[in-house]
């Protein structure tokens, strides 16, 4: 199995995620396994609750307090679900990057954005000098065209826009080079116009450094233009997982076809739009 | 609801008209007492009619001005300038009890159904405030008038001593709805009312909406960021950019021939599923259909 | 940013005309006439008629006024002739009861009230943060739950009856302290120190507890924002995240209430400074109000409110320089 020359990028066995509810645990996850070959990209969509968010979180060990995790994760082979804190940390940022999905929030309004990108390259270049990180936050930030970087460096997130933030939490995102991207909702809070720029943002970085995709999201759209794979997750459970030309042409699961058939389209006929059988009231 | 018959003139004169529109808001500049405000001005001229059993859509991105627009529209903010009319009458500067006949004509539904409804109160009595505020009688009393509302938007009547929180983010819109219904208005304004469902509650929404629309005659203006959506449920649409309206008409023709460059981008932008695998999925679903009663759909049958 | 500087100035001498004027409005109009006052035991007509022209107290109201705040800035002359008497600068009047010069009184005192604030401050800063840190960072364990615990018994014991206890029992009972006696910090700095001890965590203890319980909460909350997941996920050590991403959110909020309280004790600490007969503003002010000294109480009042308006502006600035998101939409 551990053959050498085809050891996947990521693999995730049998996940589970629990909570400790106040009427006992929760399973926010189960059992979800899947993986990504090296370069390879995999949507994973569900609808809020499907468990979707947590699965990226718990690949990097981030998952909130009160939450525990089952499993086993190994990239490119090495078992992460093993490894300590401080170990897992240099994997953190390092081999694998994340987006997330609110840029505001997810920057920190008092430093400077240069001082953010510049510090995830520091993190795992110990040796690497302020003047030097502060070369390589320009030149991320280049990399991700955002104009005049060398100025820009030294602004703080409020004073650019929405799309813009994203496109430095890209930029502090392959600063290290990861060979992995976990990006979690990464358009969601972004105008349509803003999320256009922002995949094709994506798709060029990714051919251009060769990273691995896993993108988390609701929208089913985005998913079918970006990634090569589609898992479809309901309440933890992974539903349906194909390609995503077998996913979108040839639905298999009855939940898949009827999320498919509740996307509202801009070029359909209208008629009644269906909707999802949602399995037992709350 | 009074008048039980259901179809309303489809076209003819428009309920709610608003002109002109303009609204600035002064934001503050620099610190300190003597500091200086700058005006921004988030509508700018703004048009728009909504006639019974019809939908106006407003999409933007943010910032366009189109949720400021609908509050205007609506009489939950004063216009800067401009005027908005009720089935003909001015009531751009009327304030309070002269409000509640606009009131009783012109309802909102808002974005986040949680946020808007007050999580202590019941189903009932949330249904009912509007109505109270406007010292109106409960017509059947409010139990029964509570239960009607709540079959009306498609919810178990059964639940009306329950909060919001015992509800799901679609139950919980329905029940704005159900509010907004219960002073009977004509025109309702949906600012982002399904924007923040999962779709496949959101298409139940939507479905719910329009068949309120065919039934009952409602006029809705429709604000919403997401062009399917729009595409969805709008008669007339219009774009919304830096709070001008840079372009309206029939939504066939608009989606299908833009003419402002600003639509077009917008319309590129939607990410969408391709053709060629939607075809094949469409194909696939119409062939189960037809072969329904052979193949291997018992067992879907039988739940 | 000098625009900025000007418009806060003008908005500081603005509110402390206001403050004038009210006090003045407050002390002079409703109170007893001070003629009668001033006159004392011994009085006659002609004596009380004698003060009120001194005083000028049978000019128009607003001329009084106008006398008062001129004499702040350029000094005023009491009387004419021989018995006139020139009060210098910063002019706030005489004391009623000792016949000395206000501004005088203040400034021979203020020392004491600065000397309780500061001590005060920097232990209170000390224990209060520490303690809301380790709250905030051992949350629900043992140390989180007595930190919690004491301060809610400083936020709720009086600030006397704790003073009296303190005394009782470091002073009387366990005789580790002498007690209180002004001592100049030249002549004796034990004593000096010892003396100024317990006014200080008197006066620690209450603000410790709030600044704890404040410190706890914002850090906790800060903990779950959004950037403090981005910093884990960047793979920074936990202490870098904990240092650079989560304090400096959460005790800028500190820095602001601590410059408007820190302003306000440096006005006199009231209860403090009279339990343990420390001779500073608060102790003044005690003993005017008792005593109807109008003087001495509006030019306390005043100094009181412009400290609390500097420092409100001097709180304004610290957070420009520390919250970016400030500093660049004045800029």
């Amino acid at each position: 199995m551990s053959g050498a020359t085809s050891e996947p990028l990521l693999r995730v066995e049998e996940l589970t995620v629990t909570f400790d509810g106040p009427r006992g645990d929760v399973d926010v996850v189960r059992e979800l396994s899947f993986a990504l070959e090296p370069g390879g990209s995999l949507g994973i969509v569900g609808e809020s609750g499907s468990g979707k968010s947590m699965t990226s979180l718990a690949v990097l060990g981030l998952l909130p307090a009160g939450a525990r995790r089952t499993g086993r994760i190994s990239l490119s082979g090495r078992e992460l679900t093993a490894l300590t804190e401080r170990q897992l940390r240099r994997v953190r940022g390092d081999r694998v990057a994340m987006v997330f999905q609110d840029p505001l929030s997810s920057l920190n309004p008092y430093y400077t954005v240069g001082a953010q990108i510049a510090e995830a390259y520091r993190a795992h270049r110990q040796r690497a000098t302020r003047r030097e990180a502060r070369r390589v936050a320009v030149e991320a930030m280049e990399r991700v065209h955002i104009d005049d970087a060398a100025r820009r460096v030294d602004h703080y997130p409020h004073q650019f826009s929405g799309g813009m933030r994203q496109r430095v939490m890209i930029a502090m995102a392959l600063c290290t080079e990861p060979d992995l991207l976990i990006a979690d909702e990464p358009t969601t809070a972004l105008d349509v116009t803003v999320q256009a720029q922002i995949l094709r943002l994506l798709t060029e970085v990714r051919a251009e450094t060769g990273a691995g995709l896993v993108l988390i999201t609701h929208d089913l759209a985005v998913v079918s233009e970006m990634t090569d794979e589609v898992l479809v997750m309901r309440q933890g459970e992974c539903v349906e997982r194909a390609t995503a030309e077998r996913l979108f042409s040839d639905p298999r699961h009855p939940y898949t076809r009827a999320l498919l058939d509740a996307v509202p389209r801009l070029d359909d006929e209208v008629g009644e739009l269906r909707s999802v059988d949602e399995g037992g009231a709350r | 609801m009074t008048g039980g018959t259901t179809a309303r003139e489809p076209a003819g004169e428009p309920l709610l008209r608003a002109s002109g529109l303009v609204k600035e808001f002064r934001v503050p500049g620099r610190g300190g007492p003597l500091r200086r405000r700058d005006v921004l001005r988030a509508v700018d001229d703004v048009d728009l009619e909504v006639r019974a059993g019809e939908t106006l859509a407003l999409v933007g991105e943010s910032g366009s001005g189109k949720s400021t627009t609908a509050r205007l529209a609506a009489r939950l903010l004063d216009p800067t300038a401009g005027t908005v009319t009720w089935e003909g009458a001015d009531v751009t500067r009327l304030t309070g009890s002269a409000l509640h006949h606009f009131r009783s004509g012109v309802q909102v539904v808002f974005q986040d159904p949680f946020s808007s409804l007050n999580p202590r109160h019941t189903v009932e009595r949330i249904v009912t405030a509007p109505l109270l505020y406007q010292r109106r009688p409960i017509p059947g009393g409010a139990r029964a008038f509570t239960r009607g509302l709540m079959e009306r938007v498609g919810l178990n009547p059964d639940h009306s001593t329950r909060h919001p929180a015992q509800f799901s983010g679609g139950q919980a819109q329905r029940i704005g709805i159900a509010r907004a219904l219960a002073v009977g208005p004509r025109v309702v304004v949906c600012d982002e009312a399904v924007s923040a469902l999962d779709v496949s509650v959101q298409a139940r929404v939507i479905n719910l909406l329009r068949r309120l629309q065919r039934e009952e005659g409602l006029g809705y203006l429709f604000i919403a960021h997401d062009l399917a959506v729009v595409r969805q449920i709008a008669d007339r649409v219009a774009v919304l950019h830096h709070g001008r309206v840079v372009e309206s008409g029939d939504r066939d023709t608009l989606f299908a021939a833009p003419r402002h460059e600003y639509t077009r981008t917008l319309l590129a932008a939607v990410p969408r599923i391709r053709p060629e695998w939607e075809a094949a999925r469409r194909a696939r679903a119409a062939e189960r259909a037809t072969g329904a009663g052979r193949e291997t759909e018992p067992t879907e049958d039988t739940r | 940013m000098a625009r900025f500087l000007v418009s806060r100035l003008a908005g500081v001498v603005l509110i402390l005309l206001l403050v004038c004027l009210f006090t003045f409005g407050v002390f002079f109009v409703l109170s007893p006439d001070p003629a009668v006052q001033i006159c004392g035991k011994n009085c006659t007509p002609e004596l009380i008629e004698r003060i009120r022209d001194n005083l000028g107290l049978d000019e128009p109201l607003l001329t009084q006024f106008l006398t008062f705040v001129s004499g702040l800035f350029a000094g005023r002359t009491y009387g004419v002739g021989e018995s006139a008497t020139h009060c210098a600068a910063p002019c706030l009047g005489y004391s009623f009861q000792s016949s000395q010069p206000v501004w005088e009184m203040i400034t021979d005192r203020l020392p004491v009230s600065v000397t309780v604030a500061v001590g005060a401050a920097v232990l209170w800063l000390l224990v209060g943060v520490v303690g809301g840190l380790v709250g905030a960072l051992k949350r629900g364990t043992w140390w989180d739950r007595s930190a919690m615990v004491v301060a809610l018994a400083g936020i709720s014991i009086p600030n006397y009856v704790f003073a009296l206890l303190l005394q009782y029992v470091l002073v009387v009972e366990l005789e580790w302290l002498p007690f209180p006696q002004a001592v100049p910090f030249s002549e004796d700095p034990t004593r000096w120190f010892q003396n100024y001890l317990m006014p200080w965590i008197v006066l620690a203890f209450a603000y410790a507890s709030v600044y704890a319980r404040l410190t706890r909460a914002n850090v906790i909350d800060t903990l779950e924002e959004n950037y403090v997941r981005t910093a884990r996920a960047k793979g920074l050590p936990g202490r870098l995240v904990i240092r650079r991403h989560a304090l400096r959110p959460a005790l800028t909020p500190v820095v602001t209430i601590f410059g408007m309280d820190f302003a306000g004790l440096l006005g006199g600490a009231l209860i403090t400074e009279t339990v343990f007969g420390l001779n500073g503003v608060g102790k003044m002010t005690a003993d005017s109000i008792a005593r109807n000294d109008q003087p001495v109480i509006m030019g306390v009042t005043l100094l009181a409110a412009a400290f609390v308006v500097v420092g409100n502006v001097v709180v304004d600035l610290v957070y420009t320089a520390l919250d970016p998101r400030v500093r660049v939409r004045s800029a």
